[in-house]
């Protein structure tokens, strides 16, 4: 402001020696350069100054008569006016230019600092990186505190990443900017509440939200500013969403890996157990063969010993099912198919086990197609039917019924045998645990393990039970699910 | 009766398994030609033309579904697979390719017995005129009149149904996979849709078996496809 006067003033003491040889206009001309200079020296506002003290002391001291404002023709007002409109609008066009000038400094400034977090963020390979990278932007760039909230599992943005003590969060607004995905500032909150939330979009999804406390002197914030925070929102989801696919890449490949291995070490070990049991089931067979035909004694060795190499091999299946099961994350080969199919072929696979035991199938008419992994049901059936004939007396039934249950269908085959000494279901079902009543009976208490894991993969519960007229009764559930539509035959 | 012996080749890698194998294939009249590889299998395969292959899946020196495809470029005869591994995969997959049947190991040498006897019968009937008319159970079908009778009363099936049955029971004893029976009846955009095939499996077994839910004739082979069983 004193700058201005001065300049003006200045003008004036070297434009009065001037006088008698240089014409009006012209000394206005230098009044006009004045303006000018001080416009882009100073702005706008020196700019209006100068014009104005300009027309004054113009008139003063050049305009006859001098040292006073009045004016001895009336043409000068002419002049002043043009003198005033000129130097308003060289002042404005000028001052304008200037501050255009320092914004396209600032912007590019700005815009270079984007860029530059763009490449960083471009090579960051762990959110703590992406972080500290956001972190030195707000701060360098906006002298501004951030932080940024991660999903937790029920999707809202909560959890914090990095330290910014001056940037408290107000949940609420965390909450809808994830939510809606749109910007949300409140200029109200202060003393270190975060006044802008981000949403951090990406191309799949909003990846969390980036809160930014300004500080306490900032009191509005420019829509520029905004915009540049948005596009390094937008940057830091795309990071954050190539990292976390960069982890599910990862997880994949291990996974796929481990499986593999556990695949190929299960089949090898199937294979290496399984070719001396079938050996040595074949050749005991094979000794019936022999002619002349062997003494009953001999035959009824060679019986024997197929009948324990046949077990050595159920068992050794059930060992390595267990292991496969156990192992985790089981592939299920779901299909829809009728639960009376999985049903007969168990029946049939373990016909020898079943003569004297018939089974008696109930089910409903209308009983849905459920969708279930057939091998694996096939397994479970065969292990329940195989209990119950090992309990039960020959000559007695063994039931198999189902009926809706809610959303479930409930199975469940029944024995007349003796009971269960023990309904306690938790430990019936675990692994090698044995009913106490079942001392010289074969088996390993692996059967009934093998049946919930293969169940519960399923999504459904199994329990064993006591039949009001006697007898054991083990009952499972099969998800009802949504049964595809089959198209009706034109006949 | 002086019908050659009918000739088997036992293409198999463990010792122990060939033995027992041979006497139970011997024992049912036929001659055993024996093979420790693939490549060897594929040599006497060709030079030997037997009636009959038993192979193992897991040989040392290569897949056995791949001998498959390569014999089924120019022979036909009745392939049993061995089979250590339970995985239903490598089963279908050799079906697929053309063999005929399959014992999973462990397995007594009542059921080799059987399924050799099978696959011979069947190999031996092809020579023979195929005969219209298809008996089981109570039940008669005429295919040259299409129809269906059970306990001497017309059964009424839908053609969809029909279609199904007729397929079984052109492969009797031999396992059809799923794919194969949707891609036969259905055609190939249905070979996903296996509840399809199984709820009309049920339909045929509600019509002509006594009793559907332990089916004598339509047999089940889980996770693999269906076998008709005259």
């Amino acid at each position: 402001m004193l700058l201005t006067v001065l300049a003006c003033a200045t003008t004036t003491l070297v434009a009065t020696p001037l006088l008698g040889y240089l014409d009006l206009a012209n000394i206005v001309m230098l009044f006009l350069l004045t303006v000018l200079l001080v416009a882009i020296t100073f702005g706008r506002g020196s700019a209006v100054l100068a014009s104005v003290l300009g027309v004054l002391l113009f008139d003063i001291f050049f305009v006859p008569p001098r040292f006073s404002l009045a004016v001895e023709n009336i043409q000068y007002l002419v002049t002043f006016a043009v003198m005033l409109i000129t130097g308003l609008i060289t002042g404005h066009l000028a001052a304008g230019l200037k501050q255009k000038a320092h914004e396209a400094l600032t912007r590019e400034l700005r815009t270079q600092a984007l860029y530059d977090v763009a490449r960083q963020l471009a090579g960051a390979l762990s959110q703590a990186q992406v972080v500290e990278i956001c972190h030195a932007f707000t701060q360098g760039q906006l002298a501004a505190e951030s932080l940024i909230l991660l999903p937790d599992d029920q999707g809202h943005p909560t959890v914090a990443m990095g330290s910014s003590p001056n940037c408290k969060i107000d949940p609420l607004l965390a909450n809808i900017a994830e939510d809606s995905g749109k910007t949300v500032r409140n200029q109200e909150l202060s003393n270190g509440y975060a006044s802008l939330y981000l949403p951090l979009r990406a191309s799949m999804r909003t990846r969390g939200v980036l809160a930014i406390a300004f500080p306490t002197e900032v009191v509005s914030l420019p829509d520029e500013q905004v915009a540049l925070l948005e596009a390094l929102a937008s940057l830091i989801g795309i990071a954050l969403e190539r990292l976390h696919y960069v982890d599910v890449a990862q997880s994949t490949q291990l996974k796929m890996v481990s499986e593999r291995l556990r695949s190929s070490i299960l089949s090898a070990l199937s294979h290496d157990l399984r070719t001396p049991l079938t050996a040595l089931v074949g050749l005991a067979d094979s000794l019936f063969l022999i002619k002349p035909t062997l003494p009953d004694t001999a035959l009824e060795t060679a019986q024997a010993m197929h009948e324990q190499a046949a077990r050595l091999a159920n068992l050794v299946g059930n060992l390595l099912d267990m292991a496969r099961l156990n192992a985790g994350e089981i592939t299920l080969r779901r299909e829809w198919q009728p639960l009376e199919e999985v049903i007969g072929a168990s029946i049939k696979l373990i016909e020898s086990a079943l003569v004297a035991h018939p089974v008696k199938v109930r089910l409903p008419a209308d009983l849905p197609l459920l969708e279930f992994d057939a091998v694996l049901l096939e397994r479970v059936f065969c292990n329940l039917l195989e209990n119950a004939a090992k309990y039960a007396p020959p000559g007695s039934n063994i039931d198999i019924a189902a009926q809706p249950a809610g959303e479930f269908i409930e199975v469940s085959i029944s024995d007349r045998g003796p009971g269960l000494a023990d309904t306690d279901n938790d430990r019936m079902f675990d692994m090698f645990v044995r009913g106490d009543s079942v001392a010289g009976k074969p088996g390993t208490g692996l059967g009934l393990a093998i049946c919930r894991a293969i169940v519960e993969a399923h999504g459904g519960t199994i329990r064993a039970t006591n039949r009001p007229e006697g007898g054991a009764s083990i009952s499972f559930t099969l998800p009802r699910g949504t049964p595809p539509i089959l198209e009706e035959e034109s006949v | 009766m002086n019908t050659p012996k009918p000739k088997v080749l036992l293409i198999e890698d463990e010792k122990t398994i060939r033995r027992f194998v041979r006497a139970a294939v011997e024992e049912e009249g036929c001659s055993v030609i024996e093979a420790e590889t693939m490549a060897g299998g594929l040599i006497e395969a060709g030079v030997q033309k037997p009636d009959l292959l038993i192979l193992d899946l897991g040989l040392p020196d290569g897949n056995g579904i791949d001998l498959i495809r390569d014999l089924r470029g120019w022979s036909e005869v009745p392939v049993l697979i061995l089979s250590a591994r339970t995985q239903e995969n490598d089963k279908i997959d050799a079906l697929d390719a053309g063999a005929d049947d399959y014992l999973t190991k462990p397995f007594s040498v009542g059921e080799l017995r059987a399924r050799v006897r099978a696959l011979l019968r069947r190999r031996l009937r092809r020579g023979e005129a195929a005969t219209p008319v298809v008996e089981f159970g109570d039940v008669v079908v005429d295919l040259s009149r299409r129809l269906v009778l059970r306990g001497g009363q017309a059964v009424h099936l839908t053609p969809i149904e029909y279609r199904l049955l007729s397929t079984l029971l052109g492969h009797p004893g031999k396992v059809l996979t799923q794919r194969n029976l949707l891609r036969e009846i259905w055609g190939p955009s249905y070979v996903e849709s296996s509840h399809y095939l199984r709820v009309y499996v049920g339909h045929l077994r509600q019509k002509l078996e006594n009793d559907p839910t332990q089916p004598r004739h339509f047999l089940t082979e889980t996770g693999v496809g269906y076998r008709f069983q005259p």
